[in-house]
């Protein structure tokens, strides 16, 4: 009998909420998507591992203090940590900015140093907020969970090294003893809200005044649920409740400024899930991640919702919200959303899900998703633009230190040694159009774009890895590096091969039948990142048993 | 060294694209693995059965006691007409595989205490029909009053085919030596090993693959695998069970 051939290019993502029937159907999304991401030029991208702030030379910010909050600032990065907020260009050496008595006009970097410190009390998992106003890096508002002291305010002016530059640092008195968890800059405010005396109250600052809320333009509106998390969206500031999403419109009109309800039946588990990406504001709801155009579409129902293919592990979240931290970053060159959960005690098997933004087939866009494991980053993770406007992306752990986000082949133990990086892709079970013919496989093509050596194993399961069924032992797929004009170095290493295809095919011959067979690729290793583009399996059928 | 059950799988699963097995896996082999292991089985059976006297299912080497010809021999009992034709066989299932009932022969020779002249004759097969009508019942009236017994002359085959008969009932012990062939032993463990020439694997192999496309249903693939079996055991049979040469001869003159 001819053998037959059958094709999936890999797209659609993690789907975890289809039977594996609906899967039969969806050969080229995933049943199991880990350490990888679905990559915006096509297939499935194992991702990037994660470098040390400061290299060999990083130091903490705060000992082994957990970093409780991150901020792409200036030219570096601002970390809170212990009760403490610091600064560094380079992350191998940290300026504490929480400064009490700091010159109105300004300290130069000895005179700064030189203040004592305003403690920030208590402090929890920080949020931030720039305005940027008309000075060279923007001002920063620091609000934090622990809601035990004010809002800190803080601007650096100058360039250069840290000891050239002007400080401005203080506390910003919101009303009374009232100490906002949240905070966000909205048409020429500084809004904050959350705090624990006042947990259903919004605070605006004067206009164009973000330090002031005594000033022409500020107020305060009660709402009817807690806030747990603020966000400035077009000309609405957003405000996400706990049951309950606002938002506020013409803030800058005293007698038209109002707070309309979006929805009332759906609120928000965690402000730290709020990302704005895709033209549209996302966030992480009982029922999965949301968009806040699809809530106000759609309401309440679990159609808005844009993780459904990964419901169940948005479930998992929701379900483990009280003890797990949330943090998220956007990386917008990668059109993803990241989400990261975990605690202090999930260290090193802290997960993750990655959304990336992919317009299909049929024109529609949406996200795809995949899942991280290894990157613990639950307790702070940022990215943004710096000063020259690159963007840039960090997280930080429960130990202390801070990484550069996305970057490098490996992961770091909390040592700092290297550690492999375990991605898994795994196809749903394929019965090449009917279930119910025995298929011997012949061999298979698997397409992988490398960017380096590529060194995989392939493992392929019958009829849904069922126990009764023989399943052939994994083979190992490599893939040389291309030598690519302009990047390959001569005798650098055997890495580079001469002639090499850019998106190579590598053959498989393989061994085994069923009705129906999954194929995982997975890697355990150090090696640069590769992309799994598709698949070609030659296989011979046979008649019904 | 023999080829072994393990060889003779994991060849079949070879060529079926299939997962190899190991020795140690062999044992707990599931699905198609299971399917391939009991196809070499049966094809083995196939050819042991398809020739009841190959010279590779022979009980014992002929002439091993010289100059006695046949390979088993059972010693009677002076007053006993029946014996099992193999003692330790408790069942048709364990007992000789074929026997060659027109070469018994009798004899004293060997016997404990017995001394030159021995005696020593063929023993002509006689049919259970034959038998009953013209002999058991004079014999069994002189077993049951004057016990004088004789001197066999006949081998009779019981109907149950696990003993034979001597007519007349002996008169003492005697040796009769006879020409068995065994039943085969399925293959069961990765090491155990076929019976017959590895160069006539290539036919159990014709035949396990046939059964293998069947149940893969290439019908196609399993008629040339069945062409090849019956070649391939027409060989056999040309090379190990009649290879002598064949004459005619007459006396007329």
């Amino acid at each position: 009998m001819p053998s037959q051939p059958f094709a999936l290019a890999c797209e659609g993502g993690l789907d975890k909420s289809s039977s594996s029937f609906e899967m039969l159907r969806r050969p080229g999304a995933a049943t199991l998507l880990e350490n990888f991401e679905v990559d915006i030029a096509g297939g499935y991208r194992r991702i990037n591992g994660y470098s040390a702030f400061g290299g060999s030379s990083a130091a903490n910010p705060s000992s082994e203090d957990a970093i409780l909050g991150l901020h792409v600032y200036a030219d570096g990065v601002i970390a809170c940590s212990n009760t403490n907020i610091y600064f560094s260009l380079d992350g191998e050496s940290w300026l504490q900015l929480n400064k009490a008595s700091v010159a109105g006009g300004g300290d130069n970097y000895t005179a700064f140093t030189g203040r004592s410190a305003a403690a920030r009390t208590s402090q929890g998992l920080a949020h931030f907020t720039t305005y940027e106003g008309d000075t060279t890096y923007g001002e920063v508002i620091i609000t934090d969970e622990g809601s035990g002291v004010k809002p800190f305010y803080f601007k650096m002016t100058g360039s250069g090294a840290l000891s050239g530059r002007t400080y401005y640092a203080k506390e910003i008195t919101v009303s009374g003893t009232h100490y906002p968890k949240f905070c966000t800059i909205h048409d020429k405010h500084l809004v904050v809200a959350g705090a624990t005396t006042a947990p259903n109250t919004i605070f605006y600052s004067g206009t164009s005044d973000i330090d002031d809320f005594t000033t022409t333009g500020s107020g305060s509106i009660v709402l009817d649920d807690q806030v747990v998390g603020l966000r400035s969206f077009r000309n609405d500031l957003i405000i996400f409740c706990k049951n309950s999403i606002y938002k506020l419109t013409n803030i800058n009109s005293s007698s038209t400024i109002a707070v309309q309800p979006i929805t009332q039946n759906i609120g928000c588990l965690d402000g730290k899930s709020i990302q704005e990406v895709g033209g549209d504001l996302v966030f992480l709801a009982p029922d999965g991640i949301r968009t806040l155009a699809g809530t106000v579409r759609i309401g309440d129902v679990e159609l808005g919702t844009v993780s459904r293919s990964i419901q169940p592990v948005m479930k998992f979240i929701a379900d483990n919200i009280g003890s797990y931290n949330i943090s998220s970053l956007v990386i917008r060159d990668k059109a993803q959303y990241r989400l990261y959960y975990g605690s202090d005690s999930t260290g090193g098997s802290s997960k993750g899900i990655i959304g990336t933004l992919k317009t299909n087939d049929q024109g529609f866009t949406n996200f795809q998703w995949s899942e991280t494991t290894g990157i613990d980053a639950s307790s702070a993770a940022a990215s943004g633009f710096n000063y020259d406007g690159v963007e840039r992306y960090y997280h930080g752990d429960y130990i202390g230190k801070v990484y550069n986000h996305d970057t490098g082949d490996n992961f770091l133990s909390t040592g700092g040694t290297a550690t492999n990086i375990i991605a898994k892709y795994q196809t749903p079970d394929l019965d090449y159009g009917d279930l119910g013919t025995l298929k011997t496989l012949k061999y298979v093509k698997v397409s992988i774009t490398p960017e380096g050596e590529v060194d995989t194993s392939l493992r392929i399961r019958y009829n849904f890895d069922d126990l009764d069924s023989p399943q052939p032992t994994d083979y190992s797929l490599s893939v040389p590096k291309p030598s690519l004009f302009g990047t390959a170095l001569f005798g650098a290493t055997a890495a580079y091969k001469f002639g090499a295809a850019t998106d190579p095919i590598t053959k498989q011959t393989v061994e085994g039948s069923g009705k129906s067979n999954y194929f995982r690729i997975f890697s355990d290793n150090q090696n640069s990142p590769y992309t799994v583009n598709g698949i070609y399996i030659d296989y011979v059928p046979s008649g019904r048993e | 060294m023999a080829t072994t059950y393990l060889t003779l799988t994991n060849e079949l699963l070879r060529e079926s694209n299939e997962v190899a097995l190991t020795s140690a896996n062999f044992a707990s082999a599931i699905g198609i693995q299971q399917f391939a292991k009991d196809c070499v089985n049966r094809s083995y059976n196939d050819i042991v059965s398809a020739e009841p006297r190959w010279s590779f299912l022979a009980t014992g080497e002929s002439g091993a006691t010289d100059p006695m010809y046949g390979n088993v021999y059972v010693e009677t009992t002076a007053g006993t007409r029946w014996y099992e034709l193999k003692a330790a066989s408790s069942s048709l299932t364990t007992d000789y595989g074929a026997i060659d009932w027109k070469d018994f022969y009798l004899t004293t020779i060997g016997v404990s205490g017995e001394s030159a002249p021995y005696t020593s004759k063929n023993l002509s097969f006689m049919t259970l029909e034959e038998w009953k009508d013209h002999y058991r019942e004079s014999e069994n009236s002189d077993d049951a009053d004057a016990q004088t017994w004789g001197e066999p002359r006949f081998v009779i085959r019981s109907p149950d085919a696990r003993k034979f008969g001597i007519s007349p009932i002996p008169d003492q012990v005697y040796r009769v030596w006879f020409y068995a062939w065994d039943l085969p032993t399925a293959l069961d463990a990765h090491g155990d090993a076929i019976v017959f020439p590895d160069m006539y694997s290539s036919v159990l192999m014709a035949r396990a693959r046939y059964y293998m496309a069947q149940f893969k249903e290439n019908a196609q693939h399993a008629a040339f695998a069945l062409d090849d079996y019956k070649r391939g055991l027409r060989l056999m049979r040309s090379n190990l069970a009649d290879p002598t040469p064949r004459y005619m001869s007459t006396d007329m003159l």
